[in-house]
């Protein structure tokens, strides 16, 4: 699934320069910002190449940089999106530059999802929390060629109201009549005017009980709730091969060559970060 | 007859290589390690080591070394690349399996994205091995399906003579023949045989450690634990390997001006790969050294078709607490499939 790139560059670790255009809060400590390249050049290699799935190393001079998926759709490529919580050196400095900042941009890296091959079937996609991003894209790129796939179902949970990500666009989604949204929050933090679901995801998933065939899951989350959205679609009969999820690893030269982003002999950089629930489980374990 | 280069024309030959604008590096003796380094005349090589403490690959992917300075005004950003300064180099008296070590390399820096960094240095440097007529009780190439006359990674192979007056020349590159026609005339035609190459003996069962390895079954044997307990973490072996690639990227300066540069890394730290949440996928050393382990004898040679690691043994050699792969591969080859 690896796709062949070469960036304009003669040095691979020299990234592109980006311009903060837009910013948007999303949660506490969680932001999304758009991003715009300055060189035709850059943006042009950027759209031929970007494909859902894959992720871009985000920088500060002086500070360093960070691995985060494009979260903005394969079918919408004049920009960048990324949403990040601010956890560290490099997302603190990110969260501090404001509109109109320059910021870097190294990628895109990285395989995607196949979405091709999804065609025709129906989608179910799974997520929690500050995960919902790398979903979101899938999510936009299916939506925005709505007509080629069949029934399309989104179970997005957060620990509290407060921490979902997204809203505005949760609203939307709510709105249309092509999509089946589940929300729930963990119980304890719902809010006193919360009309939606209360419970974990993967309880919630079960209780929305969607149909195995013909059916394409893509997960997306932190690592326990992975584990448990798993076992229950697997309770619910789906085949491991029909469900995508992402890993993340710790990354730095997102290429294949700073040798940290291995899990056994995969290289996240490179082979992922997109692997079906089929190849993650093949993966050793104890390396996750 | 085979071409011969006397070692009293050594000196000659430093000097034409000099002239042609060729920086001339080889193995030298410092007060507290030996290493490659740069030469002005040839009394400055230390050709009877039987090799230098510090590897090869230093000299093609630095400890250290800058990517791009950044200098940040208002509303902009200006960036100068750095690219390896264009350097002919030629090196002599380079060791079979530092030269391997290089080749071993070139596939991780090409594949799909080209690190220019490695492959301009690479392609602009001269390495004329010496074959090793003396081995210590760590060199292992052998067991590596290598041996001390391995020409992998070489321009130019010499083999010493048997009365150890010079060098038989085997040219084996263009690059080599380049080189060695600035000292055409200084080489001679000669017929003495060449001195026999130092007796590696076997130290383990390559193919059975590598079997031991591949099966999923032994990711999670109690057999890392143990062999690791007294690893302390310090990382020299991955520095000091001619093949161990890993690295990060740091940014030194200010918010206005700055470096970016990129630094040896280890697998051994355990900050290498801790997410920013707390969670660390290797977050004991046994896993560390697990890793490395497989890197070398099944991730790699998995994806590139060759084992990283050439033989050399200097992470046996200088472990603080006697422990490498030697003793490791040792271990795993007493163990069932
Ligand atoms: C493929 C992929 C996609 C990701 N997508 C997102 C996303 O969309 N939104 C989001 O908030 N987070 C995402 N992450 C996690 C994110 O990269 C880290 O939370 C972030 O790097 C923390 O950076 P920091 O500099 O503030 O933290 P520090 O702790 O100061 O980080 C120091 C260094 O460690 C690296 N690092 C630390 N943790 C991680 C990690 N988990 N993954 C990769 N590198 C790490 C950073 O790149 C940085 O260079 C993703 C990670 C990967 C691998
Ligand atoms: S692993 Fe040890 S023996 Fe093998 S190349 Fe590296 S330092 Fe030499
Ligand atoms: S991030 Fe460097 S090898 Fe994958």
């Amino acid at each position: 699934m690896t796709e062949n790139i070469q960036t304009a560059h003669q040095n691979i670790y020299k990234p592109a320069i980006m311009k903060i255009v837009a910013r948007h809060d999303e949660a506490p400590g969680v932001r999304t910002m758009k991003l715009e390249f300055q060189n035709p050049a850059e943006h042009e290699l950027f759209k031929q190449n970007y494909r859902t799935g894959m992720f871009g190393l985000y920088g500060v001079y002086g500070e360093g940089e960070s691995t985060f998926c494009v979260a903005s759709p394969e079918t919408r490529n004049e920009y960048i999106e990324f949403t990040f919580r601010q956890s560290g050196r490099v997302t603190t400095a990110l969260a501090n530059s404001d509109i109109g900042d320059l910021v870097t941009f190294r990628g895109p890296y990285g395989n995607r999802f196949p979405i091709e091959n999804f065609y025709g079937k129906n989608l179910i996609f799974v997520s929690g929390g500050i995960a919902l991003p790398p979903t979101r894209s899938v999510i936009w790129s299916c939506l925005d060629q709505r007509e080629k796939f069949g029934k399309v179902t989104i179970v997005y949970g957060a620990r509290t109201v407060a921490d979902l990500v997204y809203k505005h666009e949760l609203e939307e989604w709510e709105r249309r009549d092509d999509i089946d949204l589940v929300l729930t929050v963990d119980p304890g933090g719902e809010s006193p005017d919360w009309k939606h679901r209360v419970g974990f995801v993967p309880t919630v998933l079960e209780q929305a009980a969607p149909a195995p065939d013909n059916c394409i899951a893509v997960i997306c989350g932190p690592p326990i709730m992975i584990k448990f959205t798993l076992m229950s679609l697997k309770k619910l009969g789906f085949d491991e091969s029909n469900v995508y999820t992402t890993l993340e690893n710790r990354m730095k030269c997102g290429v294949g060559k700073c040798g940290r982003c291995n899990v056994g002999s995969i290289y996240v950089c490179k082979e992922g970060p997109v692997f079906t629930a089929a190849e993650v489980s093949k993966m050793p374990q104890a390396d996750l | 007859m085979t071409r011969i280069l006397l070692s009293d024309k050594l000196d000659n030959c430093v000097a034409r290589w000099r002239k042609a604008g060729l920086t001339v590096i080889g193995p030298v003796k410092k007060e507290t390690f030996s290493s490659y380094a740069t030469v002005e005349n040839a009394a400055e090589f230390d050709l009877g080591l039987v090799m230098p403490d510090r590897s090869i690959k230093g000299l093609f992917f630095p400890q250290t070394e800058p990517m791009v300075h950044y200098s940040i005004k208002k509303q902009a950003i200006e960036t100068r690349d750095f690219t390896p300064p264009s350097e002919k180099r030629i090196i002599f008296g380079a060791r079979p399996c530092d030269a391997s070590g290089l080749a071993i390399d070139d596939p991780l820096f090409g594949w799909d994205y080209k690190d220019d960094f490695w492959f301009q240095r690479r392609n602009e440097t001269v390495i004329v091995t010496i074959a090793c007529t003396k081995a210590d009780d760590f060199c292992m190439c052998t067991s590596l399906k290598l041996a001390p006359d391995s020409t992998k990674g070489s321009d130019i192979l010499l083999r010493p003579l048997q009365n150890n007056r010079g060098w038989q020349v085997e040219e084996l590159t263009d690059r080599g023949r380049e080189a060695f026609k600035e000292i055409a005339d200084l080489l001679q035609d000669g017929s003495e045989p060449a001195a026999a190459v130092a007796v590696v003996p076997e130290k383990f069962n390559l193919d059975a450690c590598v079997a031991w390895l591949q099966n999923p079954e032994n990711f999670d044997s109690t057999f890392w634990k143990e062999i690791s307990m007294r690893c302390i973490g310090c990382a020299s072996c991955t520095f000091l390997c001619p093949t161990c690639h890993c690295f990060d990227f740091q940014d030194e300066g200010d918010t206005f001006t700055g470096i970016r540069r990129k630094n040896w890394d280890s697998c051994s730290f355990a900050l290498f790969t801790m997410h920013t949440s707390g969670h660390n996928p290797r977050a004991t050393q046994s896993a560390r050294w697990r890793q490395r382990i497989m890197h070398k004898f099944n991730y790699f040679p998995g994806k590139f078709n060759v084992n990283s690691c050439s033989g050399c043994g200097r992470c046996s050699r200088q472990c603080p607490v006697d422990m490498g792969i030697t003793e490791t591969l040792q271990a795993i080859s007493t163990l069932q499939p």
